[in-house]
């Protein structure tokens, strides 16, 4: 596609490809793991086999006798010099319980797979040796492995001390709900219980402690999207100052919040490489990597309806398996499930409440949706419940309860603020693209030829940009913009990518605010030395506030340059004009780099208009959030609300279970797009998440709590025959805050996009009954779910 | 102290033209060999269960998944890695081309097997359908994409690769 012509003038608009792209196609990117210093140690980690017991004793000495072994360090020798990892997100903040999470456990352990000691080797075939050698004397205990469990009383408590499995409980929601339910035609109850499901992205968690004794200071190369956070992090766990503390990232492969921090091999590496002098790394299994956990919920969803469909109100008391505590920022989702409810529905009396329940699964990461997609299978797939209780058409219940585009900026009943939007044009978007009601017939002609073709429907609501007070998730960044004597420009932001594209995004942007070549724009991002203060890749923030801090400092820098080639070309600086790195003044025209030279070095004379250098530094901080909080308490954390609708047909073999993804269609709103083509990427990669969500990705565990998922033969992703062909369509309304009206478009997909799934497959079966609410759709469950309906319902005529 | 006394292999291998003499240990994989014997970072360690395809390299003239291949197997092999579809001169191949102007991936990291596996498709098929693309790209996962433009970079691959050849 390369560079595509458009009516937009300059480069935002377009499919430009990356400036980042290059490297990759040759090999010669430079991942965190492709990266090695002289003396380069390698760490093995042992951890834990129990999901709970205490530790009796530790014997290293095994390991320590094996040739090539430098370090063998235990919880107790660790915690002599390091500090446990401060929160990313404290329950404590929000009045919850607040556990204390270390590197390597103590004397207990909560989870299996938790770290118990570290061999560093001088390699990493002889540290995993080694860590076979050491012994640990367990004393098992009895784990509590599911919600319900956890609660009940007399559970064995997950942490030491607690009088309750519980993070925190919180109710979200506002309006006489009691009025609106005792009001109803009908009040349907849909159980929804969504499992446990993680990112995996293909290159693992890598992380390479360098101390520098001559300074006293530690560099952490990493997979790390947050690194100035990180940094703080760090400096509290290693008991530095953060002046002491560099945090890399290099390229990464792929982190969908997975790579977001509160890890124990972060800190450990750091401290292992002070210990002992030498640069210790630690590159992550996939065994490892698929402990970490995410989303598992269980979800009451009653909705108070009329007859003809309206909702008058929603109660949802749901349980969130968050499994062992964690410093990672991944509970938070389960809060955020809560407070994105009712998504895009016109509902004002809302009863929600979380119970953010400890369990001795292992912890959570942020994973992208980041709990919102969680909200939006609740919601979607009750609407459809609903629907077909009522014998309505699910579309049309929707369309029915949408927030109408005229609404917003809109209060929601948890005191969110939604920006802009027009759900009901997004819908109808989706559905044209695909041929909605082409499918319906064609539905209707495969099943009398006894083929089960479903067409089903999702929509989801994604907040972006979110900031929390009292924490390290910010909600604005910064950008400096320098341009060289020569002319060329490099842009350093707080932003990071995880690979999705966006210092070409904000490179757009910039080539567009300065007036220069986009080919002659550097973007450099994940450096806490270089860059500047700014807090990395999250909650699909990167090209709203990385590229609106650049775009004004760029600005910025804009003027001084016009100024001086006004001097230079001695015309008024009004009539100076700058594209694409072509500075004009009626028939006249300058060079770029003469001017920009004489920025530097005629500072006495032409250049004495501007104060040199040619740089500037800008924040960018969006609107709309409101961190003190309402009457009621409800605070509104994100400054855009991006929202996009999913249509999918499936076809389900009735003799077998098997589902397959016939097409695909969403209709995408996330503001002003910079660049459609990575927009697009966005979008289908998301919906692959979904696909993976709804039909196969699952992480199971047995009796005890041990996991039983370790490979990518257990948890199986999406491959490029199971993603069917994906129609994209944007339906843009602006958000009235943003630089250029941006939403974001990193989040948005993976809870709509497994909704719609699920909504056709139980659309494909209805000719049986089956309404499945639980993920993920196996073939053998949902093949089970056929063969019960049938013994239910033997009366019905089925094929 | 206890030695993990291991038998070494001595293998020679040519690894994108270059001849390597080597003494390694038996049970170093061909993944190993190139990134930490020959530091060749291209190929990428996904999962070392054969899985995720980023570690997938041509052994003579068949793509295989380098974290499953024991390097002591190969003797005499020629070996092909991503960093070899770059011409000597620093050109892009049409195929890599094609990958990064249709902004084929996003992060990168699936790219060795992506690109290998293209070569070879396109090698016995320049003009491949849908289905066959989505066969020979079946053992290499992507996170990022969705596939969409994966898809979409291996016909522009096609074309540019004929245009080259014509």
């Amino acid at each position: 596609m390369g560079e595509q012509t458009s009516e937009t003038e300059g480069y935002v608009g377009r499919s430009v490809r990356t400036i980042e792209g290059r490297g990759p196609v040759m090999g010669k990117a430079t991942y965190t793991n492709d990266i090695s210093f002289p003396g380069q140690l390698h760490a093995h980690i042992l951890r834990s086999p129990h999901a709970a017991a205490n530790i009796k004793s530790i014997d290293t000495s095994g390991a320590e006798k094996v040739a090539g072994v430098v370090r063998v360090v235990t919880g107790a020798e660790a915690a002599k010099y390091i500090d446990p990892i401060p929160h990313y997100i404290d329950p404590a903040v929000f009045g919850g319980r607040s556990a204390t999470i270390r590197c390597l456990a103590l004397d207990h352990v909560w989870c299996f797979g938790q770290p118990v000691a570290v061999v560093v080797a001088e390699d990493k075939r002889t540290a995993r040796y080694a860590v076979s050698r050491i012994t640990v004397d367990y004393e098992v205990t009895t784990p509590v492995i599911d919600v319900e469990d956890a609660l009940k009383d007399g559970a064995p408590m997950v942490v030491p001390g607690w009088d309750a499995n519980m993070i925190m409980e919180v109710p979200f929601g506002s309006g006489d709900v009691e009025q609106a339910f005792s009001s109803a035609d009908r009040v349907i109850k849909t159980d929804v219980k969504v499992h446990r499901f993680s990112t995996q992205p293909i290159e693992t968690r890598t992380y390479n402690g360098v101390y520098d004794a001559g300074t006293d200071s530690i560099t952490l190369h990493g997979t790390v999207q947050n690194p100035h956070p990180l940094r703080n992090v760090l400096s509290k766990i290693l008991r530095m100052p953060e002046n002491k503390i560099r945090v890399h990232a290099p390229v990464i492969g792929g982190a969908f919040g997975m790579k977001m921090h509160g890890h124990p091999e972060e800190g450990m590496v750091c401290f292992l490489s002070k210990l002992i002098g030498q640069p210790v790394k630690w590159v992550e299994d996939r065994e490892e990597c698929l402990l970490i956990g995410a989303r598992e919920q269980v979800h009451s969803v009653e909705l108070a309806v009329t007859k003809d469909g309206m909702i008058l109100g929603l109660r949802d008391h749901y349980l969130a398996n968050t499994g062992a505590p964690s410093s990672c920022p991944g509970w938070g989702m389960a809060f955020l499930t809560g407070l994105t409810m009712p998504g895009p529905y016109s509902v004002q009396n809302v009863d929600v409440q979380l119970s953010a329940v400890v369990t001795n699964k292992p912890g959570w990461n942020a994973s992208r949706g980041y709990g919102k997609e969680v909200t939006a299978l609740a919601l979607e797939l009750s609407v459809d419940n609903a629907a077909r209780e009522l014998g309505i058409d699910p579309v049309d219940m929707r369309m029915k309860n949408f927030i109408k585009k005229d609404q917003f900026p809109y209060d929601s009943p948890t005191g969110l603020i939604y920006d802009s939007g027009d759900y009901a044009g997004v819908m109808q978007k989706a559905m044209d693209a695909i041929g909605y009601d082409e499918w319906k017939t064609k539905q209707e002609e495969a099943l009398k030829e006894g083929r089960y073709i479903g067409i089903g429907v999702g929509f989801e609501l994604t907040p972006e940009g979110g900031t929390l007070p009292g924490t390290l998730v910010g909600g604005y960044d910064s950008s400096t913009v320098r341009v060289a004597p020569d002319g060329s420009v490099r842009v350093l932001t707080g932003v990071t990518t995880p690979g999705s594209g966006n210092p070409t995004g904000i490179a757009q942007i910039v080539a567009d605010e300065l007036g220069v070549r986009l080919d002659t724009i550097e973007v450099v991002q994940g450096d806490t030395t270089s860059c500047p203060y700014g807090f990395g890749n999250s909650s699909g923030r990167s090209t709203i506030v990385g590229g609106g801090s650049a775009a004004k400092a760029a600005v910025e820098v804009r003027e001084k340059i016009i100024k001086v080639a006004a001097a230079l070309m001695e015309v008024d600086e009004s009539s100076v004009t700058m594209k694409e790195g072509v500075i004009a003044s009626g028939d006249k025209i300058i060079d770029l780099e003469e001017v920009c030279y004489a920025c530097y070095t005629r500072a006495y004379d032409v250049g004495s208009v501007i104060e040199p250098p040619l740089e500037a530094t800008a924040m960018f901080k969006p609107g709309l959030v409101r961190h003190t909080p309402n009457e009621k308490g409800q605070i509104n954390p994100y400054p855009s609300y991006s929202n996009a609708a999913y249509v999918a047909i499936s076809e389900v073999d009735v003799n077998t279970g098997v589902v397959k993804l016939l097409k695909f269609s969403v209709a995408h709103d996330c503001g002003k797009v910079i660049n459609p083509i990575l927009v697009e990427g966005q979008a289908c990669g998301a919906i692959m998440f979904g696909i993976g969500a709804a039909l196969a990705e699952n992480i199971t565990f047995d009796e005890n709590g041990r996991q039983l998922t370790k490979s990518l033969m257990d948890y199986v992703m999406p491959r490029i025959g199971d993603v069917p062909s994906i129609t994209l369509t944007h339906h843009d309304s602006p958000n009235p805050v943003n630089y250029k009206g941006l939403k974001g478009a990193g989040e948005a997909g993976v809870g709509g996009s497994a909704a719609a799934i699920v909504n056709s497959v139980n659309n494909a079966l209805s000719p049986f009954g089956v309404m499945m609410t639980e993920t993920p759709l196996t073939a053998p469950r949902v093949w089970s779910a056929i063969q019960a309906a049938k013994k239910a319902q033997p009366q019905r005529k089925v094929a | 102290m206890e030695d993990m006394l291991e038998d070494t292999v001595l293998v020679n291998l040519r690894v994108n033209g270059k001849l390597h003499e080597l003494e390694i240990p038996a049970h170093k994989s061909l993944l190993d060999l190139l990134r930490e014997d020959l530091n060749m970072t291209g190929t990428h360690m996904g999962c070392m269960t054969g899985h995720c395809g980023a570690c997938t390299v041509s052994i003579d003239g068949r793509v295989a998944k380098s974290c499953i291949t024991l390097a002591a197997t190969l003797s005499r092999a020629k070996i092909t890695t991503i960093e070899g579809l770059t011409e000597e001169d620093g050109t892009l191949s049409p195929i890599q081309q094609a990958f990064w102007d249709e902004a084929g991936f996003q992060c990168g990291y699936c790219a060795p097997g992506m690109l290998m596996c293209t070569a070879e498709l396109l090698e016995s098929n320049s003009d491949p359908s849908d289905s066959e693309i989505e066969t020979a790209l079946a053992g290499n996962l992507c996170r990022c994409t969705g596939y969409q433009s994966l898809k979409r970079a291996v016909k522009a691959a096609a074309v540019k690769a004929k245009e080259k050849a014509s």
